[in-house]
């Protein structure tokens, strides 16, 4: 099938969400965040906004179409300027934060409510996992995270979790799951440390240990499973889909151009990991400015972006030559570029982390796992 | 079982490696299968309107948060 598959053939137009940058700034200096510019407050004008709505409202009167307020920390843009950011957005567009939580308080939380935003938190598990999460003094944050989901939690706000693991290895993905069940978040991403950006700490790791990983993952979570657990359930609806011979319906048509807007209205498709980052060879990645060029109009052009035909090349590579094209889609940009330093290339270590061996640990828990028969 | 690194012939002639390791599991995933929808519907995630963080299933590629899976940003 591996070459067979129909999915992921060229980017849509059409988005289904649009990631935001109200401010490059961010509280906290994670040893493992891939943003450059995150000490600097540079805030998205109100102007950024009105144009990428003017867009955008358009996606929404025909289907579901969300914002996503990533930063640096969203929240460090405080709520005036970003209430007067989402002010330009029509009613039918939802409004996502992805946050360290350091900054939620009974005055966000009422804000989250007022505004219908959902909302992400960013923790890697109990305390002592958490030791790359530090403020720009150095110091831990582990009990700033906690005190604002606490008020998450105190004013009935669902939150989704993404924890990030620097090394996936037996023994670990049980404690983690222990701990999000704990913490009562509704979704769980688990995302193994990725080589990108400004982050340049290898991401290599033994094969066996990161199956291992997320095979103890599954059994985890299978013993109860109240988390909507994205690794899972995506790998259950691949094998299910697999079984019912309806593998090929799985993965998108097109590929999403995830429009990453940065603060100066500036426009990254597909991977917001490029954003900021200048090549001698590619330029600065970006496929035109909101401020001078609609949105729409620079969606429609995505694949004259130069680093985008080549990375639609490196896709079509993907699926001729690899057999998990399927399940993952192909390897993501950014993935290629900070690995590789180009973009027709195909296999990364985060396919061999997060896809290659989620799949086989999930496949390996059910090998495993055969029901007794009676 | 290691990782399957290139495509090559499946004893199941005209098949992938990948699906055939997974039609080899299909007893263990069947059940793993049905506990995961079993546990769909007791989270409720059929009602998209109802405000919580998680999405009806039928929007799970479209789950915007960095939940998304196929080229999703992280």
């Amino acid at each position: 099938m591996a070459e067979g598959w129909s999915g992921m053939r060229g980017i849509t137009a059409v988005p289904t969400y649009v990631v935001m940058q109200p401010t490059t700034l961010c509280n906290l200096d994670c040893a493992y965040c891939y943003l450059p510019f995150r000490s600097d407050d540079r805030r998205m004008p109100v102007e950024v906004a009105e144009a990428v709505a003017a867009s955008v409202d358009a996606y929404a009167r025909t289907g579901r179409f969300s914002v996503v307020w990533h930063g640096g920390e969203p929240l460090a843009a405080g709520r005036e300027h970003l209430a007067a950011l989402f002010a330009p957005f029509g009613a039918g567009v939802e409004h996502h934060v992805q946050t360290n939580a350091t900054l939620i308080d009974d005055a966000w939380c009422e804000f989250f409510i007022e505004h219908q935003v959902r909302v992400s938190v960013s923790v890697d598990g109990p305390e002592p996992r958490n030791g790359d999460r530090v403020t720009r003094g150095g110091r831990p944050a582990y009990d700033r995270i906690v005190r604002g989901i606490d008020a998450l939690r105190r004013h009935d706000i669902p939150f989704s979790a993404l924890c990030v693991v620097g090394d996936p290895r037996p023994g670990l993905a049980a404690e983690l799951y222990a701990y999000f069940l704990d913490l009562g978040c509704e979704v769980l991403g688990i995302n193994v440390e990725e080589l990108e950006g400004v982050n340049l700490r290898a991401n290599r790791h033994t094969a066996a240990d990161v199956t291992a990983f997320w095979s103890e993952l599954v059994a985890a979570w299978r013993m109860d499973p109240r988390i909507h657990l994205r690794e899972v359930e995506w790998s259950l609806r691949y094998a299910g889909a697999v079984l019912d011979g309806t593998a090929d319906d799985v993965l998108p048509r097109q590929l999403d151009p995830i429009p990453t807007v940065a603060q100066d209205g500036s426009v990254v498709l597909l991977s917001p990991e490029l954003a900021g980052f200048h090549d001698r060879r590619y330029g600065d990645f970006t496929s035109g400015n909101v401020l001078t060029t609609p949105l729409s109009e620079i969606l429609a052009g995505a694949a004259a972006t130069p680093w985008i035909a080549e990375f639609l090349r490196g896709v079509e590579s993907c699926r001729e030559t690899c057999p998990y094209f399927g399940f993952c889609g192909g390897a993501h940009a950014a993935n290629r570029y900070f690995e590789h330093g180009r973009f027709d290339v195909t296999e990364t270590d985060h396919c061999r982390n997060s896809k290659i061996r989620l799949l086989e640990g999930v496949l390996d828990h059910a090998r495993d796992h055969e029901p007794t028969a009676v | 079982m290691p990782e399957i690194m290139s495509p090559r012939p499946s004893e199941d002639a005209g098949v992938d490696p990948v699906t055939a390791r997974v039609r080899d599991a299909r007893a263990g995933l069947a059940a793993l299968i049905d506990e995961a929808e079993a546990a769909r519907r007791h989270r409720a995630e059929g009602t998209p309107e109802d405000g919580s963080a998680v999405c009806a299933w039928n929007h799970f590629e479209n789950i915007p948060t960095f939940y998304n899976w196929n080229n999703r940003p992280r």
